[in-house]
């Protein structure tokens, strides 16, 4: 196996350990025990947090910032795109015409998206405001990792300069913000239960 | 300002041990679903719009995920690796005196715990959770507003949060019960005091008997037209307030729950029946088990309920030409949002007038009025109240309506000063009132 | 909040526009008051027979009177109190007799 290729997936490897041991870490606060009755079910809530609850209509915070949205849907698509450029340019898959097309339109969708929200971030002052380095870093991480798998989609000698900051952007992705690609799933999930208990989720109109 | 200079003083003379104490407390109250959210922020800035307070004031500070951040700071600085290594780049802040002052400003000076910000967040951090274990931290360290917590110290003192004595609650009871009288021409009209056995033990707001009877009179009535096996509590247990949600201590909370507890075991009644306040709900019917770690022996019901079980079962009929002016209905936040109440006063609504229409946005979406979350009792914050609760009067106005029903006396005192500070010109009801209204005498 | 002004001397109101030292409270200032703080150009006799009630009270007893001890004496009927002061007992009444702002939901 090439270095290169060897070193992301150990990048991989600490990335997906590290996430584990921060979330053993979060599961070692404990479960709270409740004693109240519940009035709805928490399954349910949490089935609606994770479909209905989140679409664009459902939420007031898309309806009123849908450029935001669009652009953070569009950088995640690129993202995940680029990681499945990733591996198929690891273990060496031929892909088809019609997916490499799919794929750098998707790569350049999050290319334009990551950008311009580190426009945003710099650009609007509240938002800079509420900003750490870790927001920075992590977003240039990321957004170059999706330009860098755009451009090896039309020269495959750039594999070295992608595949290295690939190995950046692993090593780096559960030190900050980045891990939210795993605590996302663990705070809605919290989220839903708690509103589905109460009776809250899914609403009832 | 005198009470000022009280928080600031106490600043000053903070310990190192104080912050210690203060953290402690902050870590006893994160479980796993806690520690979930202070790893999720991505700081994406989306959910600003959602605080009415930073719709009001666009300020930086007015974004909930400012105020998270203010608390996460600490939390990364004291409770993880990263924190620890590289501070800098993740923003992990010591706790001292700087920070706990921003503390308060953030969880007691704009923040009335009403959620909204929960359901709109990106990713789904439910912020209050966060915010409550930042006023715990406060109090531990003695740092909460002093007029919010004389008023837990009125409830843990006198058993109810306005202090009012047992003879002057049980003669005011006896006055609305002649009240009542007269006004439904019934002498057996009553307002039961320590029925034992009754199926439901009624609870009401201090400020009710103190300043504003109408409402329970207004009840009263209703549960005399329903025919209904009900009674109050003489003596510690019929106030249904619970400061204790808002100062965030869980000792003092339980307490002030012990004192409807123990009233329902001397009395033996079967159902523990809140009146119309959102707070008082939410602590009684969820917070109270949590707090005596301890589940009822007994249910919990909101008047609101009550009142949509008599009409769904004809025990008590409407005639809702009685009430023909435009009616909105506002939904406090801890009745709504966080209690999971929310169509039982509607349906009531829509039987009891003819003109009935929803603000926008509503239920789950409602905005507070900006009296949640001990707002009200904590006169420094008075300028932001007022002004937070634009949002609210927006949408009054955008209604049309001429009277706004509210199922909750903080939020109906809140309305009462927008109606004046925004010149809304609305009269401001309880669903009760509503009802009491449109009544129409039992054959 | 903004002090009052009273014949030439300035008096302190807290943020919810009570007095800050409810001691210096007397007739002028709960006129200036009605006007500030309830909009209230004349103050008539029922006025003021509910606030020196609550003024009284409160001075024997350091606390607001409840709402019906002010009906009882002052033969004010209760609906007639809301019509009386529009922002209600606490915020209107017990504000105009120079009261401190009472603890609770007002
Ligand atoms: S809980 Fe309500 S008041 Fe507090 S930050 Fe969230 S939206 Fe604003
Ligand atoms: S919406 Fe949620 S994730 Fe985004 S900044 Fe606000 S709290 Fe953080």
């Amino acid at each position: 196996m090439e270095p290169l290729h060897l070193g992301v997936l150990l990048a991989g490897a600490w990335a997906i350990l590290t996430l584990v041991f921060l979330h053993l870490n979060a599961k070692a606060y404990g479960k709270r025990t409740l004693y109240s009755k519940p009035a709805g079910d928490s399954v349910q809530g949490v089935v609606y947090a994770f479909t209905k609850g989140m679409a664009p209509w459902a939420k007031e915070s898309v309806r009123m910032n849908l450029p935001s949205y669009a652009a953070g849907m569009v950088f995640h698509a690129g993202v995940f795109t680029a990681f499945g450029l990733l591996f198929a340019a690891i273990f060496g898959l031929e892909l088809p015409p019609s997916l490499v097309f799919l794929a750098r339109i998707l790569t350049v969708g999050g290319v334009l998206g990551g950008f311009s929200l580190f426009g945003k971030r710099i650009f609007k002052p509240q938002l800079r405001g509420l900003s750490c380095p870790d927001d920075f870093v992590a977003n240039l991480l990321s957004s170059l990792f999706v330009l860098l798998a755009l451009t090896w989609t039309f020269s495959p000698a750039l594999a070295g300069v992608w595949m290295s900051e690939a190995i950046l952007l692993l090593v780096y992705a559960p030190l900050g913000k980045i891990r939210h690609c795993f605590f996302f799933f663990t705070t809605r999930y919290h989220l839903g239960a708690f509103f589905g208990r109460r009776g809250t989720f899914p609403p009832r109109a | 300002m005198p009470e000022l200079d009280e928080l600031e003083s106490r600043l000053d003379a903070l310990t190192e041990a104080d912050f210690q104490q203060g953290l402690e407390v902050f870590r006893g109250k994160l479980k796993k679903a806690e520690a979930s959210y202070l790893n999720s922020c991505v700081h994406c800035g989306l959910c600003a719009s959602s605080c009415h307070y930073h719709r009001m004031d666009s300020t930086l500070e007015n974004i909930p995920a400012h105020k998270l951040e203010l608390i996460s700071s600490v939390f990364k600085r004291n409770f993880t690796t990263m924190g620890r290594i590289a501070p800098g780049l993740v923003g992990a802040k010591p706790f001292d005196r700087e920070m706990a002052k921003a503390w308060i400003d953030a969880v007691f000076g704009r923040c009335s715990l009403c959620g909204r910000c929960s359901i709109n967040c990106t990713i789904g951090i439910a912020l209050p959770k966060i915010f409550r274990a930042a006023r715990a931290a406060l109090g531990a360290m003695g740092l909460v507003p002093p007029d919010l917590q004389a008023t837990v110290d009125n409830s843990l003192l006198h058993g109810n949060n306005m202090a009012v004595t047992k003879q002057d609650w049980v003669e005011t009871v006896q006055w609305i019960e002649e009240e009542l009288q007269l006004e439904t021409g019934d002498p057996g009209a009553k307002l039961p005091l320590d029925k034992q056995g009754a199926k439901f033990l009624f609870t009401v707001n201090p400020r009710e008997p103190k300043f504003f009877p109408l409402s329970l009179q207004a009840s009263a009535k209703v549960f005399w037209a329903a025919k209904e096996d009900w009674t109050l509590a003489s003596d510690g247990g019929w106030d249904l307030t619970n400061y204790g949600l808002f100062n965030c201590n869980d000792e003092q909370a339980g307490t002030i729950t012990k004192h409807l507890v123990d009233a329902m075991a001397r009395l033996g009644c079967k159902t523990l029946v809140i009146g119309e306040c959102g707070h008082g709900y939410g602590a009684a019917r969820w917070e109270g088990p949590e707090w005596l770690r301890k589940s009822y022996p007994f249910e919990v019901k909101s008047i609101l309920e009550l009142m949509d079980e008599y009409v769904r079962d004809g025990r008590i009929q409407l005639d809702p030409s009685k009430n023909t002016a435009p009616v909105t209905l506002h939904d406090p936040c801890n009745l709504v949002r966080h209690g999971g109440i929310c169509e039982a006063q509607r349906r009531v609504l829509r039987k009891a007038t003819t003109n009935f229409t929803e603000m926008t946005p509503n239920r789950v979406e409602n905005f507070c009025c900006g009296g949640g979350g001990g707002q009200l009792a904590m006169a420094r914050y008075k300028q932001r109240r007022i002004q937070s609760g634009g949002m609210k009067a927006e949408q009054i106005k955008a209604s049309g309506a001429k009277v706004v029903v509210a199922p909750c006396h903080n939020c109906i005192d809140q309305l009462m000063e927008l109606n004046k500070e925004y010149q809304l010109n609305v009269q401001i009801k309880t669903v009760a009132e509503m009802v009491a209204e449109a009544l129409i005498p039992n054959p | 909040m903004s002090p009052v002004v009273c014949n030439g001397q300035s008096v302190e109101l807290s943020e919810e526009g009570f007095l800050v030292d409810p001691s210096l409270w007397n007739e002028e200032l709960a006129v200036l008051l009605a006007k500030a703080e309830e909009g209230l150009d004349q103050l008539t006799d029922d006025h003021w027979s509910v606030i020196r009630f609550i003024r009284g009270h409160f001075v024997a007893n350091n606390n607001a009177p409840m709402v019906r001890s002010i009906c009882k004496t002052t033969g004010v009927p209760l609906k007639r109190i809301y019509e009386l002061f529009p922002s209600g007992p606490a915020k209107g009444a017990c504000k105009l007799a120079g009261l401190p702002k009472p603890d609770g939901c007002v």
